[in-house]
């Protein structure tokens, strides 16, 4: 034996619990996301729009400041259900924005430079490093969506000269679900598509593509074949049907175009079920060979 | 001084190899077709061409043909042409065709293969132009002619009078006219595109978003637009509604040669352009 | 059309990073290898040579044309980069056939040429008819190769032709270069195996940091390194004897026993005195000496002494 010493030890220290170090990913996720120029000024343009919805609820509690602003529409002040609702589709759909320009760049990055193999040798599951990538996207989501929008209803809430959001709880929580709902979804499918389409630029565009196309193939569906079912393939009217639901608000779509919640809930939830089994196959520890 | 220049100026375009280059040329979009059309990847954008196809032919299955519906189907035809493909599906297929020819190829590290061969620059760029240009035509101008077919055929005697006879053929014309224009302008901006940015799809975004903006913009600004040009062309007036019906909307009439011209002339500035930035285009794969 | 390739004064940034400084470098026919440790300047040397960039000052012409002017620049140059990427879902024969074809040949001889590119570089046709996507690290670089050398080129530009290739490939490539070389055309190769390419380079052109620090042949690159005394190994039977004899000369700095005890490095200021010395000792009869040779006249040593430490790991 050539060896006569062995001063190797393994490590046997302590060690953090498994489930913490998904953060480590979410970690690296989020400084990676906030590494681009073009995240912070999407990020502060996310938020342009509820300071603006800020001022209309201040306008809309104090008399006085509405009285300097002149003549402004009542319907333009009413803080109800609608006016939630618009909240959360703006929100929803700048999220949308910031979605498909982080997404591509948790995932294709360490596709494309094999980094995969490299990460899952480590003691983090499959499902962990998506959990990780899912993480930095919802932390970030969530910023825009229904942190903003609840932090308006509160401020509603709080500025109201009458108890207001005792009355309204649903506005709240159907704000939060609402978001919830989107974030899950366009979280999934933002990374699902990333990790098929390694050019980072693609797959911000099929993001897109994705939401947009079907919807276009939805409006055909519906228009040649008379048919409301092909609106299931459009995510923004359905999205905005759900949206309305969840806020209580009624709606001015014609009844015979309205879709039952239990096939926009099922086409969503198989939405999601399609980026899993999408990320299931893509998510491994292989080394890509580019040709 | 001008008669002196241009004999000059003649002999030199006299002594260009320019058999050579026509040889290279059609091997290249050769190639180029080849990868184009008969790859895996290519799959989706003959979905984005064929799907209203497949949505139509069911139509043309299921539902009954009553003559006095050609009018709807009519309609139904120039909202799939308006809405659907120059807005969506000849959209996002020339962004994938044409920002691949050589930003694609730059995020493979194999445009470097191109730039070794003797072929000058602007022949590789004007045959990848024609190749993508090639495949985006053969896709969806095939799948607007199915669908012309598609919705006027089942509809037996009626139907062939009206597409032969009738308005159908001047329509026709209109449709592939517009598909073939909207495919060489989208796919010229996003060769340029793709060549000015590392990332081109956000600027094809905000393309995107100025096309769908452009019909309320000043007169000058509306003609940096493709859509705006095939509006004119259009043969059906489409009666939308809401939202959409700023996309179909016709704020100062143009004649239709008139913006064919005018979008063939952006189509050329635009070509010309791209020409000269792969003059200076230098292989930098560390960067991408 | 003269036989040179020329770089005036030629200076390349990316941004504010340097890629080459001001390199002034004529390069006659034969073989020529590139050396310097990573990031010096090799590869963007040989883009700027074929123009995959442009220089930002300074000019280069290869054999009197510019590669601005494809045609004829690309039917005189072939260039194997180390760019281990090749284009999409397509075989080695298509890579090659394709690529062929482009010079406007017919399809005959582009087929005539490509089996030839083949066989020069040892390439099974059988494993060229298969997808480049499932070729191993050696395939993939013989095809590089193949595609360089295919059209016949008169200057032949090789970045790192033989990572990849296992030491059975790497001796028929090396065959190879020397065949080319012989045939008296310009080949340039940048390598990391030093020893290898020492063997059958004409001149050796070192590059550190994005400066030309030394070109030329070999051992005259050697010799001008005055600071770093020539390292001479002499086999002898008595080379404790030799070494007393030596260390009476001033130009004699160090002498090193060989781990065998039949020989000693001597290192000396003045090779031409000291082997007229050595002819004395060995004609005096006092040492037997059996064998003289330099021990540090190569690329390898060169490199130590130009380069050494500051350049990094190889």
């Amino acid at each position: 034996m050539s060896i006569y010493k062995h001063h190797y030890r393994a490590y046997t220290g302590r060690v953090t619990p498994i489930w913490t170090r998904i953060f480590a990913l979410a970690r690296y996720g989020l400084a990676e996301a906030w590494s681009t120029k073009i995240t912070a000024v999407l990020f502060v343009i996310c938020l342009i729009p509820p300071v603006g919805f800020l001022f209309t609820i201040y306008l809309s509690n104090n008399p006085s400041a509405r009285l300097l602003m002149g003549t402004v529409g009542t319907r333009v002040l009413a803080i109800d259900g609608s006016f939630f609702l618009r909240v959360l589709t703006i929100q929803s759909w700048l999220a949308m924005a910031l979605a498909s320009c982080i997404a591509p760049r948790l995932i294709t990055l360490d596709i494309v430079d094999n980094a995969l193999p490299i990460l899952l040798s480590h003691s983090i599951s499959r499902f962990g490093y998506v959990l990780g990538k899912y993480a930095a996207l919802f932390a970030t989501l969530s910023t825009v969506t229904w942190v903003p929008c609840l932090l308006l209803f509160a401020y509603q809430g709080y500025a109201s000269p009458v108890p207001w959001a005792a009355s309204n709880l649903r506005i709240g929580v159907g704000m939060l679900a609402g978001a919830l709902i989107w974030i899950a979804l366009i979280s999934l499918l933002g990374l699902a598509l990333s990790s098929w389409v390694k050019w980072r630029g693609v797959a911000t565009g099929v993001i897109f593509a994705v939401i947009l196309v079907p919807a276009g193939v939805g409006a055909i569906v519906t228009g040649v074949l008379h048919t409301k079912w092909g609106l299931l393939l459009n995510v923004p009217v359905m999205m905005s049907y759900l949206w309305e639901r969840l806020l209580d608000v009624h709606n001015r779509i014609d009844n015979a175009l309205q879709l039952p919640t239990m096939a926009i809930v099922t086409m969503l939830a198989l939405g999601c079920c399609l980026s899993m089994v999408m990320l299931n196959t893509r998510i491994r520890a292989r080394e890509v060979v580019r040709g | 001084m001008m008669q002196q220049a241009d004999p000059g100026l003649r002999e030199d375009l006299m002594r260009q190899p320019w058999a050579l280059w026509w040889l290279q040329a059609k091997r290249l979009t050769q190639i180029e077709l080849r990868r184009n059309l008969f790859s895996w990847r290519a799959s989706w954008i003959y979905f984005l061409a064929f799907i209203p196809t497949l949505i139509i032919s069911i139509h043309s299955i299921v539902d009954p043909h009553d003559p006095t519906s050609i009018s709807d189907d009519t309609q139904m035809l120039a909202s799939i042409v308006h809405l659907y493909y120059i807005r969506l599906g000849v959209f996002f297929g020339c962004l994938g065709i044409f920002s691949r020819l050589i930003r694609g190829e730059m995020i493979e590290r194999s445009l470097h293969f191109y730039l070794l061969s003797p072929v000058r620059r602007e022949v590789l760029l004007l045959s990848k132009f024609a190749a993508g240009s090639a495949t985006a035509l053969l896709l969806f101008v095939t799948a607007t002619l199915a669908n012309v077919a598609l919705i006027y055929l089942p509809f037996g005697a009626a139907g062939r009078d009206y597409l032969f006879n009738g308005p159908g053929i001047e329509q026709l014309e209109a449709y592939v006219l517009i598909i073939v224009l909207a495919c060489l302008g989208y796919g010229a901006v996003f060769l340029l595109l793709s060549m000015m940015f590392k990332n081109p799809t956000p600027g094809a975004l905000l393309f995107l978003g100025w096309e769908a903006i452009n019909p309320v913009l000043p007169s000058m600004l509306q003609k940096l637009s493709v859509a705006s040009y095939l509006r004119h062309l259009m043969p059906v007036n489409i009666g939308v509604k809401g939202l959409i019906a700023l996309l179909t909307v016709e704020t100062e009439p143009v004649a239709g040669w008139v913006a064919t011209l005018g979008l063939l002339l952006l189509i050329t500035a635009v070509l010309l352009y791209s020409c000269y930035r792969i003059r200076t285009l230098e292989i930098r794969y560390t960067t991408e | 059309m003269n036989d040179l390739i020329v770089f005036e004064n030629v200076s390349k940034f990316y941004g504010e990073v340097l890629g080459v400084n001001r390199v002034s470098l004529t390069i006659p026919p034969g073989i020529t290898t590139l050396v310097g440790p990573n990031g010096s300047g090799k590869t963007t040397l040989m883009n700027l040579l074929t123009g995959l960039v442009q220089p930002s000052s300074g000019s280069i012409s290869v054999m009197g044309l510019s590669s601005r002017d494809a045609n004829k620049f690309f039917a005189t140059v072939g260039y194997c980069t180390q760019f281990d990427f090749f284009p999409r879902d397509i075989t080695g024969w298509q890579f090659l056939v394709d690529s062929l074809m482009l010079y406007g040949m017919s399809k005959l001889t582009a087929i005539q040429l490509a089996e030839e590119s083949l066989q020069r570089v040892q390439l099974d046709k059988t494993a060229a008819w298969r997808k480049i996507d499932g070729y191993s690290k050696g395939m993939r670089q013989k095809i590089r190769l193949a595609q360089a050398i295919a059209h016949r080129p008169r200057v032949i530009v090789l970045d790192e032709p033989l990572n990849g290739l296992d030491p059975m490939a790497r001796a028929e490539a090396m065959a190879l270069f020397e065949a080319l070389g012989c045939q008296g055309i310009h080949l340039i190769i940048s390598s990391h195996v030093l020893d290898e390419v020492d063997r059958i380079a004409d001149r050796v052109v070192l590059i550190t940091g994005g400066y030309l620090i030394a070109e030329g042949n070999i051992h005259q690159v050697r010799q001008e390194v005055r600071e770093k005394p020539m390292q001479v190994l002499v086999r002898c039977d008595r080379p404790e004897a030799l070494a007393s004899k030596m260390f009476a000369m001033n130009h004699c700095v160090e002498a090193r026993l060989h781990p065998d005890g039949k020989g000693i490095f001597l290192r000396t200021g003045d090779v031409d005195q000291f082997y007229s010395i050595l002819n004395v000792i060995a004609t005096e009869g006092i040492v037997k000496i059996e064998a003289v040779a330099p021990a540090d006249d190569d690329a390898n040593a060169i490199y130590q002494y130009l380069i050494g430490s500051d350049g990094g790991a190889l």
